[in-house]
């Protein structure tokens, strides 16, 4: 037997939203923007499922994290999957995200990505890789109409009594609305809490075209697992790393990073015995730096410095 | 060469522990298997075996003991029965997953309810799949030579698995019978001294039983599959090692009773095979063409030896000694799998199920009497009325 299994697996009309978020502050939003949008669809009578990613750390603080739609006018035939190989539409709760995260990675052509975020369209394209199958970028200030609904309702796949879309999760969802042909906006309406936060989003959200693309056939790409049986660690065994762990670089995990003033700092050095991934480093000058491939952006630097040396600012106002 | 003496199951598995020189011993009291327990610790009282002996708070905590011990390049021992077996389980698959081949030592029980310390495989058996090399001894010999085959087989580096050396409880584990205890001398011949693959180590530190992801899971899952099948071809170096150096006479999987032109035999693991060797002999000397094949290694299961051995006979009576409610064939975990292995043969082997001796009664020469009597009809009628017959409620 000799198939193209791509084309044998096709689902055509199948529509992929992910959405990027930070751990525990920002899962509920982003499980928000999946779960509103899907419950429209399903007014709609299309096929859909929902989940938050499974891999992900859900439990620490900043950390990216995923969650996922699929929206299809069929049954959905490739239901067991871990993440969306190809999404059609990607969400950002929160801006830094763009940095040190692919969350491009595998987007469908002429795909949508979404940005809670005061900057335009512009200043974010600037810090995304490959951009040659963006379709449309949308911004909108989203924090700035509404806050995060930090609750742990609804993890776990457990019931979320706080109910669907009461913050930042509904304008997001009303932008990527706009941005992708998917649902109608009165079904999305009467599906989240905030309806004005999410119409703000459907109404507000600036696109901009990036690419021109054509009609697309949804596929899902066919993972194949190969392994090298014998460059795997036996049984499993990890080695222990011990200077620094490759395998967890949390750089990624800031939205604000510290910035020392050094007229202020008096070298009292306790903010480094305070930096819970150890990131604070002397240089040969004698003054204090931070290890950004590792600073998660905690702030605690920032929080016990006596002299207020240290202020945290936005990630994405530094372009490096 | 060796010292005759008259020890039960039990002391033989202690001296047996003794000759391996293990460093870490985590023990809990339950009957049957206690008993061997209390002599390792009266030998280190006594000062004959240098080891370190923890007394666990429970059979999860003695596992976990041992699984550290053993990471930490210990040879270790334990032993659990009935309850004491299950109460562990959740320890048994990270022990075989980090390819820690502790030895555990089951003198079988019979599970709750009834609270019974009968002999019964049940408690070993539902641990059956969880990576461990497993097996029963028929006598006190026995259980003195299969601990220290498995440390062997457990210990090669193309194995490392760890072993459930089984013994019938209070059959085997109490019943004293004359064992030949090998000297020193031979054992060290015999068993090289353990060396682990990822001995933890404080200069190179590693995690054990780290946290991974979905995909690394297919590989290690194989790796241990591919561990089991190894060791097949490693039971059979070490039987031959075994018997050559210790004098015995073991087939490393299977072993076949009186059965060069048998029509009917009975397959079985355990202290019962003594039994139906027993009542086949009877038999014999009437004339009947019956014999008896019995299972030394369980696990591996040696699919193509079984299939070699028991595709010969028009019928095969499997006793399971196990209580399996629910199973495929309504008989026992040995009945599933000899019909497994005859896979292909098609209906030129009858294969019926006899589920005896549960709760610690012992199968009776009577039984066996009436089993080889339903295996002589079925091989005159052709017909298997009853896939299996729980005994003796139905025969
Ligand atoms: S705590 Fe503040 S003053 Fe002290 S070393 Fe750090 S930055 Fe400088
Ligand atoms: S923000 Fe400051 S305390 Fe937090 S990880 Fe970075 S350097 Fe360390």
């Amino acid at each position: 037997m000799e198939y193209d299994v791509q084309k044998l697996f096709e689902e055509p009309g199948l529509i992929q939203i992910t959405t990027w978020a930070r751990g525990v502050i920002q899962n509920k939003d982003a499980r928000d923007v999946v779960f509103a949008l899907a419950n429209a669809a399903s007014k709609e009578g299309k096929y859909v499922q929902a989940w938050e990613n499974y891999v992900d750390l859900p439990d620490r603080v900043n950390v990216p994290v995923r969650a996922y739609a699929r929206i299809s006018p069929n049954p959905i035939e490739s239901k067991y999957i871990y993440e969306n190989e190809n999404p059609d539409v990607v969400v950002l709760t929160e801006e830094g995200l763009v940095k040190g995260n692919n969350v491009l990675k595998g987007l469908k052509p002429g795909g949508v990505l979404i940005v809670n975020t005061k900057r335009d369209p512009e200043y974010i394209l600037k810090f995304l890789s490959d951009t040659s199958n963006l379709g449309i970028l949308g911004c909108v200030d989203a924090t700035g109409v509404t806050g995060y609904i930090k609750t742990l309702s609804g993890a776990e796949g457990a019931t979320d009594a706080s109910g669907i879309g009461a913050g930042v999760g509904a304008v997001l969802a009303g932008a990527a609305a706009k941005a992708k042909e998917m649902v109608k906006l009165e079904n999305l309406l009467g599906t989240v809490k905030n309806q004005d936060a999410c119409r703000y989003g459907y109404e507000n959200v600036k696109l901009m075209k990036v690419n021109e693309v054509g009609e697309v056939v949804s596929i899902g790409k066919i993972k194949q697992n190969k392994y090298d049986l014998e460059g795997l660690p036996f049984a499993g065994t990890v080695p222990s790393p011990k200077k620094e762990n490759e395998g967890m670089v949390t750089g990624n995990w800031r939205t604000e990073r510290p910035i020392l003033t050094k007229e202020l700092c008096n070298d009292c050095l306790i903010c480094w015995l305070d930096c819970p991934d150890a990131t604070i480093f002397k240089t040969e000058d004698g003054l204090i730096d931070f290890d950004l491939k590792y600073c998660k952006g905690c702030g605690i630097c920032a929080a016990v410095c006596p002299t207020e040396a240290v202020t945290m600012v936005p990630e994405l106002d530094f372009v490096d | 060469m060796g010292k005759k003496r008259l020890i039960t199951g039990v002391v033989a598995t202690a001296e047996a522990v003794r000759l391996a020189d293990v460093d870490v011993i985590s023990s809990f009291p339950i009957r049957p298997y206690t008993g061997i327990m209390s002599e390792l610790a009266r030998m280190i009282a006594d000062g004959e075996l240098d080891a370190e002996f923890v007394h666990a708070e429970g059979e999860h905590a003695q596992l976990s003991v041992v699984y550290g011990a053993s990471a930490a390049g210990a040879r270790t021992f334990t032993g659990s029965s009935g309850v004491g077996v299950t109460y562990a389980m959740e320890v048994y698959s990270p022990i075989s997953g980090e390819r820690l081949p502790v030895q555990m030592a089951i003198a079988d029980r019979t599970l709750d309810p009834p609270g019974d310390f009968g002999s019964e495989h049940t408690d070993a058996e539902v641990c059956r799949d969880q990576g461990w090399i497993q097996g029963w001894a028929a006598t006190p010999q026995e259980a003195l030579d299969l601990t220290l085959l498995y440390y062997r087989i457990g210990e090669d580096p193309r194995v490392l698995l760890p072993q459930y050396a089984c013994q019938d409880g209070y059959f085997v584990s109490h019943i004293a019978g004359e064992v030949d205890v090998p000297d020193e001398a031979q054992v060290k011949e015999f068993l090289p001294p353990y060396k682990n693959k990822h001995q933890l180590n404080i200069y190179e530190p590693q995690i054990i039983g780290a946290q991974i992801e979905p995909d690394m899971g297919p590989p290690l899952q194989y790796q241990r599959a591919l561990a089991m099948r190894n060791a097949k071809e490693v039971i059979k170096e070490a039987y031959d090692d075994y018997n050559r150096i210790f004098g015995r006479n073991y087939s490393p999987f299977v072993e076949e009773y009186m059965t060069e032109d048998a029509d009917v035999v009975i397959f079985l693991q355990g202290a019962h095979s003594q039994t139906a060797i027993d009542v086949a002999r009877r038999l014999r000397n009437h004339g009947e063409k019956v014999g008896v094949v019995r299972l030394r290694t369980f696990r591996p299961f040696p699919t193509e030896e079984v299939r070699d051995a028991l595709s010969k006979f028009k019928v095969i009576g499997v006793v399971d000694n196990s209580a399996n409610f629910g199973i495929a064939g309504g008989g026992g975990v040995l009945l599933t799998e000899a019909r497994t292995a005859l896979y292909g043969e098609g209906d030129k082997v009858k294969t019926v199920g006899f589920v005896a001796g549960l709760g610690g009664e012992a199968i009776t020469r009577d039984e066996f009497y009436r089993m080889f009597a339903k295996l002589k009809d079925i091989a005159k009628t052709g017909k298997v009325e009853q896939n299996a017959y729980w005994v003796p409620f139905e025969l």
